[in-house]
């Protein structure tokens, strides 16, 4: 290389302490900041993109950078840089609180902070099988399995797209209360799609795998079950008819519930978005839904994607309840937003990485089981659709939601009938929770990325349920 | 954090090329990324935050044997780190299946020049002045309705430079910049809430319009209330760029990729030549787009950008390339290979995505519509079927127009259909051509679009 590039000025994870803390206290000091927080990352990622079994590229990647934090004056400053010396960090530091004083200018309400316990504490990741140790040739070779199962499935199939993402590493947090938190990393996910075609009709099914657990999800997840369940779908879908467009009652698969939960509903319980003016902002304590509808956000289970120990403010995960036999009692803080609402911190403020700021994200996200069997669910309706599983949803602060649905039947009689093809369903939040009136006794849990600027990997879920009557978009 | 300069870059770059080769590599590429930004951020009602952000990294291709390895990093301690991902790239390559559709790396040619995507002023910003914009965004928005409460929003400033180098002798630098600004609303009376809606200018120089932003994006959120249900019909539909967007970067711009016809994802495929749109739509795929939000000298893979017929009143004529899917057909890239900075290898995608416009104006083309329904923001549109192009969504939300006139805000209207459909049945394009991510395009009017509403 011609530049000669600065040394770097540590080694060793001891020593990144010792900088992250000198840092923390030259900004008290030195900036008068009311609140100072670090966190500092070294990442390590394999991808992997697989079309119709051709590895496309094999791909590793190794990302050191830090945030930092800082509240003056009452206003956020912030500064993200791809390094980790004492000279980068200092000369961010100071941006930050620069930046903190000129957003200032113009507050109105001064920002503060829920008060928190300090805690030091060190997460170590046990995964049964680690990532980071198996070899990329075997990563190949399961991911092309996969495709082989989808593309053998059927002579209607005619594309594959896997995607395979691990990501491991650590994550140091300080802040100037006295929270020092070493947490490691570990994301195993996927993103597996298929094609078909048959004369005129196209077709197109996806699933995904995510884990926090290592890669012996791929124990559970083989790829001959996931490359089945895609397949299969894609297939089935191109024989599917249109719905009708029209108000019906419908059975929501657990797949659609989960969805549901996060999108129709968890959005609007993340309290950043409450206050910004979502329709929940005057219904805490109030009944919201019926009796048979109780929502968790968790961000406590074991292995399953949304999980960690601790947030990006050094918080304790927790499970939260936010709607309890159909009263919200609870929303999704961070420490801002529980000091403005008086609540107690939820553990939900979450950064993708170090380029970005904390912002309050769901974990697990889900509905509690009831008692229904699935036959008892469809047996009630006449005329009405099975809304097995989806494509993707959104949500809105006035409570609008859309869910597009990838596999949907009709129920006729209180029977399952013939598959229906790109359904999606809309309508009102609060209006369609209150329509809810049976709750199944299964219960899954979907891992999914979830969006609001930077991503979040989750997951969400629920059991299978009865709504009395939902609009459904019919195609043209 | 020292920004580095062009010949700095080009150095990087072209010595991760060489060390590459020097390890085993029949071919290699480097592709070094910096980006600046400085931002402001409007939370509930007030300036809360402002961020600097920088970030650089470096990807590296490398092939062996027809295999392609990919690593990157943005650890610049020393030339150690560098070399380290050179190897693993080279290590990729060698745990990788070779491609028997690899042809080679982009071949050297000689850029086009672009205008209007470097402003000096854009890179001079500092935060204090990035809260003035932000001020008046925000106060012009609070005079002109009490009704409405501004969520989100803010200003930002970016300086970005890539340079990319390969082994057959590219060794391409080109810088930009952008500003943002932009305001989220909601209207609220009597219980009610909007849905969100939002204004606001992107551009490569310093002309944006904070007050203007600010007035609209409040306008837009006080008159959708008082919304009400709309019958079930097919109607025409006015699709205001940000809807129009939605619909598109999800549904006909897959269908215009390379990557998604050679695949059979396309509905597309084996139809260069026929009629799929209505004779009024012309559309290019414009790289060099004056002062276009997607305008660059030369793609990620470090092929001049272009500007590439796709529809040609109403006939389709051509897709869009990059080096990979190019080669496998016997032709050449279009310019078309884009990647999410250094994190990537190259994918194919659409630059400036450009509808051509005519000669009505917005104001006129209401006047024209008898009933029908003026849709700004679409939910949803993710949700659509890609490889069918069928759609589902909301619209949140959308304007009744009655006898040639805005009458009332419409509460949760459907809008299903198929999006080659919609392309035949565009009847009028405006004039009001404006930027929106890949899209530059007009209002546009599609006749006979399902609406399901009670």
């Amino acid at each position: 290389m011609n530049k000669p590039l600065p040394k770097p000025v540590f080694e060793g994870r001891q020593c990144l302490k010792d900088v992250l803390m000198k840092i923390v206290d030259r900004t008290v000091q030195k900036f008068g900041a009311e609140y100072t927080e670090v966190r500092a990352q070294r990442l390590f990622k394999t991808m992997l993109t697989l079309k119709e079994g051709r590895v496309e590229a094999a791909k590793q990647g190794i990302e050191n950078g830090a945030a930092l934090r800082v509240l003056v004056n009452g206003a956020w400053g912030f500064a993200s840089v791809g390094a980790l010396d004492f000279e980068t960090l200092n000369e961010a530091i100071s941006d930050a609180c620069k930046m903190a004083k000129a957003a200032s200018s113009r507050l109105k309400t001064p920002i503060k902070l829920i008060e928190t316990k300090a805690i030091e504490d060190k997460v170590v990741a046990k995964p049964r099988e680690d990532p980071s140790k198996i070899s990329i040739e075997d990563k190949i070779n399961t991911t092309s399995k996969m495709s082989n199962v989808i593309l053998g499935f059927d002579n209607h199939v005619k594309s594959c797209t896997i995607d395979y993402l691990d990501l491991t590493g650590t994550n140091y947090f300080i802040n100037n209360e006295g929270t020092y938190i070493e947490q490691d990393k570990l994301y195993v996910w996927s993103r597996i799609t298929a094609t078909a075609t048959e004369a005129d009709a196209f077709s197109f099914s996806r699933e995904e795998i995510g884990s926090t657990s290592g890669y012996e999800i791929f124990n559970v997840e083989t790829p001959e079950i996931v490359g089945e369940r895609v397949a299969k779908r894609a297939v089935e879908q191109l024989k599917a008819k249109p719905p009708k467009g029209g108000t019906f009652p419908v059975i929501l698969g657990t797949n659609v519930v989960g969805v549901f939960a996060h999108e129709a509903f968890g959005h609007l319980a993340e309290a950043d978005l409450t206050l910004s003016g979502s329709v929940l902002l005057d219904k805490l304590g109030k009944k919201i839904a019926s009796n048979v509808v109780t929502f968790y956000d968790d961000g406590t289970i074991d292995g399953a994607f949304g999980s960690f120990k601790y947030d990006d403010e050094g918080i304790p995960a927790q499970k939260t309840v936010l709607i309890k036999d159909g009263v919200v009692v609870g929303l999704m803080h961070n420490r801002e937003t529980a000091q403005k609402l008086n609540a107690k911190p939820t553990g939900n403020a979450r950064a993708e990485d170090f380029r970005v700021e904390p912002i309050i994200r769901m974990r697990n996200t889900f509905m509690e089981p009831k008692d229904y069997s699935f036959e008892e669910l469809v047996e009630g309706i006449k005329a009405g659709y099975y809304l097995k599983s989806f494509r993707g949803g959104q949500a809105n602060l006035d409570g609008t939601f859309q869910v597009g649905i990838q596999e949907a039947y009709e129920i006729v009689d209180g029977k399952l009938g013939e598959p229906v093809r790109n359904a999606s369903i809309s309508g009102n939040t609060l209006e369609t929770l209150l329509k809810v009136d049976a709750v199944g006794k299964d219960f899954e849990l979907w891992p999914g990325r979830c969006g609001k600027g930077q991503t979040a990997f989750t997951c969400d879920g629920g059991p299978h349920i009865r709504v009395k009557e939902v609009l459904v978009g019919g195609s043209a | 954090m020292v920004v580095l300069k062009q010949e700095e870059m080009l150095s990087l770059a072209e010595d991760a090329v060489r060390f590459a080769l020097k390890k085993g590599a029949d071919e290699a590429e480097a592709f070094l990324y910096q980006g600046l930004t400085t931002n402001v951020v409007i939370e509930r009602g007030q300036i809360a935050r402002s961020s600097r952000i920088i970030d650089r990294g470096l990807g590296i291709r490398a092939i062996i044997n027809k295999a392609i390895g990919f690593s990157y990093t943005n650890v610049f301690e020393s030339n150690v780190t560098i070399e380290k991902t050179v190897r693993k790239a080279l290590g990729s390559a060698k745990a990788s299946k070779p491609d028997e559709n690899w042809h080679s790396l982009a071949s050297r040619k000689p850029l086009a020049s672009v205008e209007k995507t470097y402003d000096r002023r854009i890179v001079e910003l500092r935060s204090e002045d990035l809260v003035k914009v932000a001020s008046v965004m925000l106060d012009a928005a609070e005079k002109t309705d009490k009704r409405v409460f501004p969520i989100e929003g803010g200003a930002g400033a970016s300086y970005l430079s890539v340079a990319v180098a390969n082994s057959n002798g590219i060794a391409n630098f080109d810088y930009g910049t952008i500003i943002e600004c932009s305001l989220a609303t909601i209207g609220q009376q009597g219980g009610e809430v909007t849905p969100v809606c939002f204004e606001f200018n992107t551009e490569r120089s310093y002309n944006i319009d904070p007050k203007w932003i600010g007035k609209e994006a409040a306008r837009l959120a006080a008159s959708a209330l008082k919304a009400k249900k709309i019958e079930t019909k097919s109607t025409n539909v006015i699709l205001a760029q940000s809807a129009f967007q939605d619909l598109l970067y999800f549904t006909l711009i897959d269908a215009v990729k390379a990557d998604f016809v050679q695949r059979n994802q396309s509905a597309f495929k084996g139809r260069i030549g026929e009629k799929v749109a209505s004779e009024i739509v012309t559309i290019y795929d414009d790289g060099l787009f004056s002062g276009g939000l997607r305008t660059w000298r030369f793609d990620g893979e470090g092929v001049p950008q272009q500007k590439t017929l796709i529809i040609e009143k109403g006939v389709l004529r051509n897709f869009i390339y990059d080096n990979y899917t190019a080669k496998k057909e016997g032709k050449e890239s279009t310019g078309n290979a884009a990647r999410a900075g250094y994190l990537s290898t190259p994918n194919v995608e659409a630059t400036n995505f450009h509808f051509m416009p005519e000669n009505k104006s917005p104001e006129e083309l209401i006047s024209e519509v008898d009933d029908g329904l003026l849709v700004y923001y679409l939910q949803g549109a993710h949700s659509s079927n890609p490889a069918s192009g069928e759609f589902s969504v909301v619209a949140t939300p959308a304007w009744k127009i009655k006898n040639g006139e805005i009458a009332y805000a419409t509460k949760g209207a459907m809008l299903a259909g198929n999006i080659f459909q919609v392309l035949k049945n565009i009847s009028v394009l405006a004039n009001n051509e404006r930027k929106i991510g890949q899209l530059v395009a007009p209002w546009i009017l599609v006749e006979n679009v399902k609406v399901i509403g009670k």
